[in-house]
Parts: C-alpha cells; sequence; structure tokens
C-alpha cells in the first residue's frame, strides 16, 4: 500500500460526521478605509503619501525616485501602470519592464534600486498591500530591490483579510503576497531591525481614482 | 534528544542558574505575551471567533481524509507535484530525491517546524548538498549547531556578543556586536548570494487551502518568499493537520495567528503559493511540491489526544507558560518546546523518551486561556501523566512510592506509625528543617524539600495545647 492510501485509510477509519461552520463575517466598519490603511502602514514603519489623482500619483512616484537617488528601476508592468511608457515619463533612470524588456530579470533585480509595481487589492485593517503574480508581473521585482515602491488606487481598499476572501473570486495566479511593510527581524536578543531579507523601505503612493 | 524526568530536570536547573538566559526568556515571552493581549483586544468580537476557529479546526480534523483529497486534487491542478511522507524518514527520502534529480548542491530554507522535526538538513548535508538556514535566528542556531529555543524565535538564548563572533567565523568581516543593525545587514548580504546561487528552496507551510489547493507561508523577513521564487524548484514539508477547506477558514486562521503569536494584526509576508510559475509569468519556481508528512500524526485522530492537531504552531503558549519561562525550549529535548511541546514531543517521538515532559508543567491553565483554538493541553498532559501509570513507563521504585504512600495516607493508624518511622529515617539528612537530598533526586539543588516536623499537628491538636494558646475564644 502507497504512503498516501496508508495515510487516508488510517484518517478515513476514524472520520467523523461534522458541520463545518460557515464563514466568519468582518465586524469591521472603518468609516475611512484610506485613512485606516496610511495610519496602520504607517505605524507598521512603511511610508504612505497620498494623491488627489493619478496624475499626481505619477508626480509623486518621481519626485521619490529622484529623492531615492535610483538609477535602476524594475517595474512591473500592470494597472495602473500597464501599457505606459515609463522611459519617456521618467527618462532619468534606466528601467526594465516584467514581461517586455530584453535580458534577464533576476540579474536586473538583483542589482536594481527600487521595484516599482501596482496592486491588486488592498487591506485597509491591516496595511496591507496585495499582489498576484501573472504576465508582466514579477515577484522578484518586489522583494530583490532594496526599496519597493507601490502606486495603489483607493477604490482597491476593502476591510480586511475577511472581507477581502469573501469577495475572492475565480482561480488565484501562482503566486499571491500580502505586504504590510518592509521587511523585518528582531532575531539578535529581541531588537527591531528593518530589512533583513526583502525591501529595506516599502512606500505607497496611495491615490484617488 | 531526549526529555526524561531526570533530563528535563536537570536541564532545567541548568538553565535557571544561568541569568543571561533567564533575562532572554523572559524579555522575549514577556514581549510576546503582551503584544498578544494588546493586538487581539483590538479585534471585535475576539473571543466569539475564537470559539469559531476551534469549530473550524475540530470540523477539519474529523472529516481530515476528504479535506486532504480535495487539497491534492486542487494543487495538482495547478501543476502542485504532492507527495505523501508516513514517516519523517520518508519525507526526508522524497526531498533528497528531489534534490539529487536536480543535481542541486546548495538548498536554501525558510524557516520550518516540520523539517526540525525530521532532521532533514542531516540528511541533506550527509547526501553532500548544503542546506543554508536564512531565516536569521535559524541561520545563527544553525551557525551554533544549536536547536531552536522558541517556537517563533529559534536564537532567543543567542546574545549579540555569540552571534557576532559566530557571523565573523563564517564570512571573515568584522563587525562589531553592539551593532545589530550591522549584523543584520552581513546576514542580508551573505544570504541573498545564497538565495541567487540555490538550486533549490525549501519551506514549511502555515495552511494548505484545500478549496484551491494553495500554500500559506507566513513571514517577517521575507526569507521565505526568496526561497519559493528565487530557485528554480520549491519543496514544502507540511504536517497534515495544517489544512483550512476553505479561504473563509484560512482567514480567520490568519487573523489569529500572528496576533496570538507576535502580537501583529498580520506577519509582514502572507505568501500565497498556488503552483509553479505559468507559462506567461513573469518569473517563479518551474516546480512545486509539497510533502505531507505524517510521522505519528494520523494515529492520534479519534482518540483523546486528537485535539493536539489542532495546534497553529503560534507559540503562544510558550510565552504564557511559567515552566517554559524558567527552563527555556532546550529543556524539552526536541523543537516542540513549552505546553504545546509537553504533549506533541510523548505522542509523535514516544512517551518513553519523553517521559519528563508530561510533568513539565504546574497545570496553571494559562496555556489553554491564550491558545488561539483553545486547545486543552492541561486535560492532554493529564492523561499523558495516566498513560505513564498505566504503559509502565516511569522507574519502578517511583510507582512504588506512589502507591505505599496512597496506601499508607488512606489507613490513619499506619499513617502515623509511618510518618514516626520517617521522623526516626530522616534525621541523617535533615537540617534546619529541610532534608538534603541527593541530587539525583533533587537535581540542582535549587529548592530543599521540607523535612516532618518533630511532631505531628494531630499530636499537637490531641495534647490540648493549642485551647490556651487560643486567648479563651470557645
Amino acid at each position: 500500500m502507497s504512503a498516501r492510501d496508508q495515510i487516508l485509510s488510517q484518517l478515513k477509519r476514524n472520520e467523523q460526521p461534522a458541520e463545518h461552520p460557515g464563514p466568519w463575517r468582518s465586524r469591521r466598519n472603518f468609516a475611512d478605509l484610506a485613512e485606516r490603511f496610511t495610519d496602520t502602514l504607517n505605524a507598521g514603519k512603511g511610508e504612505v503619501f497620498r494623491a488627489a489623482s493619478y496624475e499626481e500619483a505619477l508626480d509623486q512616484i518621481d519626485t521619490i525616485l529622484h529623492e531615492l537617488q535610483a538609477k535602476r528601476v524594475v517595474v512591473n508592468d500592470t494597472a495602473p501602470l500597464e501599457g505606459m511608457d515609463v522611459k519617456e515619463r521618467w527618462p532619468d533612470f534606466e528601467w526594465f519592464t516584467a514581461g517586455k524588456s530584453e535580458g534577464d530579470i533576476k540579474s536586473f533585480c538583483a542589482d536594481a534600486d527600487v521595484g516599482l509595481s501596482g496592486a491588486d487589492a488592498a487591506l485597509a485593517e491591516t496595511g496591507s498591500v496585495i499582489i498576484s503574480s501573472g504576465p508582466g508581473k514579477s515577484r522578484l521585482a518586489t522583494l530583490l530591490p532594496p526599496v519597493h515602491l507601490a502606486i495603489v488606487p483607493t477604490s482597491i481598499l476593502t476591510s480586511d483579510i475577511l472581507t477581502w476572501t469573501a469577495a475572492r473570486q475565480g482561480k488565484p495566479g501562482a503566486n499571491m503576497v500580502l505586504v504590510s511593510g518592509p521587511s523585518k527581524t528582531a532575531d539578535i536578543e529581541q531588537v527591531l531591525a528593518i530589512g533583513v531579507h526583502g525591501p529595506k523601505r516599502f512606500i505607497v503612493v496611495l491615490y484617488d481614482d | 534528544m531526549t526529555a526524561t524526568m531526570h533530563e528535563f530536570r536537570h536541564s532545567a536547573f541548568v538553565a535557571i542558574e544561568d541569568i543571561q538566559l533567564q533575562s532572554a526568556i523572559e524579555g522575549a515571552t514577556h514581549k510576546f505575551g503582551s503584544g498578544r493581549t494588546a493586538a487581539l483586544a483590538e479585534v471585535p468580537d475576539v473571543e466569539p471567533m475564537r470559539d469559531h476557529f476551534k469549530k473550524i479546526r475540530s470540523a477539519t480534523l474529523s472529516q481530515l481524509a476528504t479535506h486532504l483529497e480535495t487539497f491534492e486534487k486542487n494543487a495538482t491542478a495547478a501543476g502542485t507535484q504532492v507527495h505523501w511522507a508516513a514517516t519523517g524518514d520518508d519525507a526526508c527520502r522524497i526531498v533528497l530525491d528531489i534534490a539529487q534529480r536536480h543535481g542541486v548542491k546548495l538548498v536554501t530554507k525558510s524557516k520550518s517546524m516540520a523539517t526540525e522535526e525530521i532532521h532533514l538538513n542531516q540528511v541533506l548535508s550527509q547526501a553532500g548538498i548544503e542546506p543554508v538556514e536564512t531565516d536569521l535566528g535559524e541561520w545563527i542556531i544553525q551557525l551554533a549547531g544549536d536547536p531552536p529555543s522558541h517556537i517563533i524565535a529559534p536564537a532567543i538564548h543567542k546574545t549579540r556578543h555569540q552571534i557576532a563572533e559566530m557571523f565573523t567565523k563564517e564570512t571573515g568581516q568584522q563587525v562589531s556586536a553592539d551593532d545589530i543593525p550591522g549584523l543584520t545587514e552581513l546576514a542580508r548580504q551573505t544570504l541573498r548570494q545564497k538565495f541567487l546561487a540555490s538550486g533549490m528552496g525549501i519551506s514549511g507551510g502555515n495552511i494548505m487551502v484545500a478549496e484551491t489547493g494553495s500554500l500559506v507561508l507566513v513571514m517577517n523577513e521575507g526569507n521565505g518568499r526568496l526561497v519559493t521564487s528565487t530557485p528554480p524548484v520549491h519543496v514544502a514539508v507540511v504536517g497534515l493537520e495544517k489544512l483550512a477547506p476553505t479561504w473563509d477558514d484560512a482567514a480567520v486562521w490568519l487573523s489569529l495567528l500572528a496576533r496570538s503569536s507576535t502580537g501583529q494584526a498580520l506577519t509582514i509576508y502572507t505568501n500565497i503559493i498556488t503552483g509553479p510559475a505559468r507559462a506567461d509569468d513573469a518569473d517563479g519556481p518551474q516546480e512545486v511540491h509539497i510533502v505531507i508528512l505524517d510521522n505519528g500524526r494520523s494515529k492520534l485522530i479519534g482518540t483523546k489526544y486528537e485535539e493536539v492537531l489542532q495546534c497553529i504552531r503560534c507559540g503562544a503558549c510558550l510565552n504564557a507558560c511559567p515552566v517554559y519561562r524558567e527552563a527555556g525550549g532546550h529543556a524539552y529535548g526536541n523543537p516542540y518546546s513549552g505546553p504545546i511541546g509537553a504533549v506533541i514531543a510523548p505522542l509523535l517521538f514516544g512517551l518513553d523518551k519523553y517521559s519528563g515532559l508530561p510533568h513539565a508543567s504546574s497545570l496553571c491553565g494559562a496555556c489553554k486561556d491564550v491558545c488561539p483554538a483553545r486547545i486543552d493541553l492541561p486535560r492532554m498532559l493529564l492523561e499523558l501523566r495516566a498513560d505513564e501509570v498505566e504503559q509502565r513507563v516511569l522507574p519502578w521504585w517511583e510507582s512504588m512510592t506512589e502507591r505505599a504512600a496512597a496506601f499508607g495516607i488512606a489507613n490513619p493508624s499506619l499513617f502515623k506509625y509511618g510518618t514516626a518511622l520517617v521522623r526516626q529515617l530522616q534525621k541523617p539528612i535533615a537540617k534546619q528543617g529541610s532534608l538534603n537530598l541527593p541530587s539525583k533526586l533533587n537535581p540542582g539543588q535549587a529548592r530543599k524539600s521540607p523535612a516532618l516536623a518533630k511532631r505531628s499537628f494531630h499530636d499537637i491538636w490531641q495534647s490540648g495545647e493549642l485551647d490556651n494558646a487560643n486567648g479563651g475564644e470557645q
């Protein structure tokens, strides 16, 4: 008998009828999702910039990239930046667009200064940004560079993880990540240190759309 | 390693004498414990939510085979290769086979209690494959050759000075012990090269979600994303009980896990893996394997110990436990310490080898109070003690002593003459009201058993002396 059959038959011998509980509904009722998102992520050592429009958000990205003195930037080709000619909009930087640029994305990301991404959803309660993999959506872009910069419209905000899973539709991509701040550790004498493996800074430009 | 009664007591007393260790454990457990309290207080209806979670875990285990089959079907449909391992050795062999098939020489690992449990690193090393732990705490204890001392903070027993010394030895670079950001940066640079060079990533898993065949990994450092995104092959080893039938269930699980563990609402990264990279994905591993690990778990289903499989490894019971907070993690002699370790180690690895652990508790109930699934650990500790007697695991003289004492206490005249005999026998070892027992019976000699008083209370009462001392009150 295979290990699989052995384990399953052992479990089946002791199966009991059970009524599986239904979903637990979120009890949250935030008056202002954007405000809660901003406060929570800022408190968790992330950095949130608010913009009144998409155009203003793009201007803020320009300012942030210059202030970071970025040279090499990797960008995910996804909403709201999808199809945008980043080289024309921000000519001062060397760009690699996931899914489009020639060359090895892993080696570009390993030396990039900033990874720029969109987001699929965002959670107000925990200040989390949800990013899915897919065509033009690199995982390494949001992971290897020391700075992860995300542009997020307020329309994709939802209250919390319970409301997010309740609204979930279709099959998930190969990878999905909830990011709730910069990489952190307290493994040396419980002292908080930022940026151990993932990005040292997590910056979100949150704009009204 | 084992933890019989004598071994546990001995290691616990060594830990109690270690002032540095005591302050490290005190600091960490207090920080996690108060963080947990604050994080849960912020959630509306959190107590009914915990009750709901208990129902989810209990109902899931009642139908575990069905849910595992659903998980397997959906994970396979997403391209994940699902393996089943009856024992730890089987799991190691499966992982080793995958590594050898791909000609892997270097493996990066993210923190996983399951792979600690099966001693995977030893098996890989013996086969000439270098496993590198990448969680900062796990890397520290790997360099030191130590087992983890806390489920979520494996290196709390190491000081910054010891860590700086090990890092310098490993990397050849000088770094000041007082520069913790500098130590962290050195780990980042060293391990980054390992991530990029490794042919395979190994992780554990926090939740398998049956509905979509997804694997959820939570972490703060980001190493669990690197391990599962950078190398071409990802292998996860997951205990078969870590299963949520639906995403609704997983959302409640995640709402309680980090809050109970570190006091965070969510960890920095919640990484969800549903198969290898799709054909048109920008990057990601070409192969994803999930090894579903039994290793003694399935036989607990349907027994009085089934409830222990509701555990989600948050570590809250360790932080709450007065015994763990004194004894530290290493005294438990296996990767799982604290109250959960005291129950699960005897069940998975043998009651005879871990006979001391069911006694490593004051049965105060703090572990049950803080457990997100309200697992009744004190009940199971008592059940294990009963099993020890029934299975005659304890040394013969201990059960003889217990039986003699029970018989004597139940019989008033025997009790009277028995204690009179002990009063005579104790004379050579009774000093200033306490007994000087040999170290075998009292390791560490930190506390002393009181000697029997010269006269019993019964004796004094009968003599009428107390009536006079009472101030005339009738």
